[in-house]
């Protein structure tokens, strides 16, 4: 576990340090490809505790989703509609579901554990 | 097993991390740069300067008044404020001012007389651009065909007529006066009018301009109009 957090802060340090920076057009696509990763890493974490986690999906859904999302995104900018209002949406909804069953399972856990403290 | 997820899922964090780094970076990008060269810089540096000097000569204006003030106190506060009340009254353009300043004569060209053209009104979009290179140089009070500017005055057509203040200008010929601060400022607005593009401006209308030589004595009208000051409010100040 702290090693993926060693990971994101390594991420975020090489990001700011290096100052690299996209054209402003891209930011939108940018910012979908964020929150679709961000959806991916939630549902990873879900599964694991669930113990359904399957490496193929989770990276394939990783990188398959935020392509999907970008390319939504591009669609709509050149058809003028806002697709991109989609992707957000969907990811958006699944972010909040996976977190609250991570938080459930957590909970459950937590009070198993608690509950085998005190029979003991 | 366990191991793998654990790379996984730290190399899916690196690039989480590094996206939200450019995003970030994206959006927080510094200001617009200041590209302006030298020149610009002292060009900007020069108005400063202008602005500077404006405010310092007001504020010794303002002083002297102050200065009036305390001297009359005693005396006779009441003249004192009748001087400021005449003042300001000139400055807005309700009284008659004679200062140094120059005639524009506005006559239907020579070409248009020759041929018999109809004469026509100076139009309000001629009319507005030569006040505005009037301003620009140095003018300080005008009046057009006997209408006195003031802050509030309109140019416009008004039903196909021409309008200063509402009222209808003649058809040329009619005269503009111009009183500038000094008699130097008003040689300066009398050579810039000579070579001025405004000449031409006119000329394709029909219309020339004739400028009458620096004289030391002009007399300028009031504005006979009442100033609606509906809209104006009394500002908090110190």
């Amino acid at each position: 576990m702290w090693l993926s957090i060693l990971g994101l802060i390594l991420g975020i340090s090489l990001g700011l340090l290096t100052d690299i920076q996209i054209p402003p057009e891209y930011a939108n696509y940018l910012s979908i490809a964020v929150l679709a990763s961000l959806d991916t890493l939630f549902g990873g974490i879900r599964a694991h505790l669930q113990q359904v986690y399957d490496d193929k999906v989770f990276v394939s859904g990783f990188f398959f989703n935020i392509a999907l999302a970008a390319g939504l995104a591009f669609l709509g900018v050149h058809l003028g509609v806002d697709l991109y209002l989609a992707a957000i949406f969907a990811f958006g909804v699944r972010l909040f579901q996976n977190i609250a069953v991570i938080r459930r399972i957590i909970l459950a856990k937590w009070a198993e554990k608690k509950e085998v403290r005190e029979i003991n | 097993m366990k191991k793998r997820i654990l790379t996984r899922f730290t190399v899916i964090m690196f690039i989480i991390g590094l996206m939200t780094a450019i995003q970030y970076n994206t959006i927080n990008e510094p200001d617009i740069r200041d590209t302006r060269d030298a020149w610009e810089i002292r060009q900007e540096l020069a108005r400063e300067n202008q602005l500077q000097s404006e405010l310092l000569s007001e504020i010794s204006s303002l002083d002297d008044t102050l200065g009036k003030y305390e001297a009359a106190s005693d005396a006779s506060p009441e003249q004192a404020l009748r001087e400021t009340a005449g003042e300001l009254r000139k400055a807005a353009g309700l009284a008659e001012t004679v200062g140094p300043g120059i005639e524009v004569l506005i006559e239907p060209s020579l070409e248009a007389v020759a041929m018999g053209l109809d004469i026509e009104g100076i139009s309000p979009d001629l009319l507005i651009r030569l006040v505005n290179e009037i301003n620009r140089f140095n003018g300080l009070y005008v009046s057009i065909d006997g209408k006195r500017i003031i802050n509030t005055t309109a140019i416009r057509d008004i039903n196909g007529q021409t309008t200063v203040n509402t009222k209808p200008v003649d058809t040329p010929p009619f005269s503009i006066k111009i009183i500038s601060k000094s008699l130097e400022d008003s040689e300066k607005l009398y050579n810039h009018l000579l070579a001025s593009r405004i000449l031409d401006d006119f000329y394709i209308d029909n219309l020339t301009l004739t400028v009458s030589e620096p004289q030391t004595d002009l007399v300028i009208e009031a504005y006979d109009g009442a100033i609606d000051t509906k809209y104006l409010q009394a500002s908090e100040g110190e």
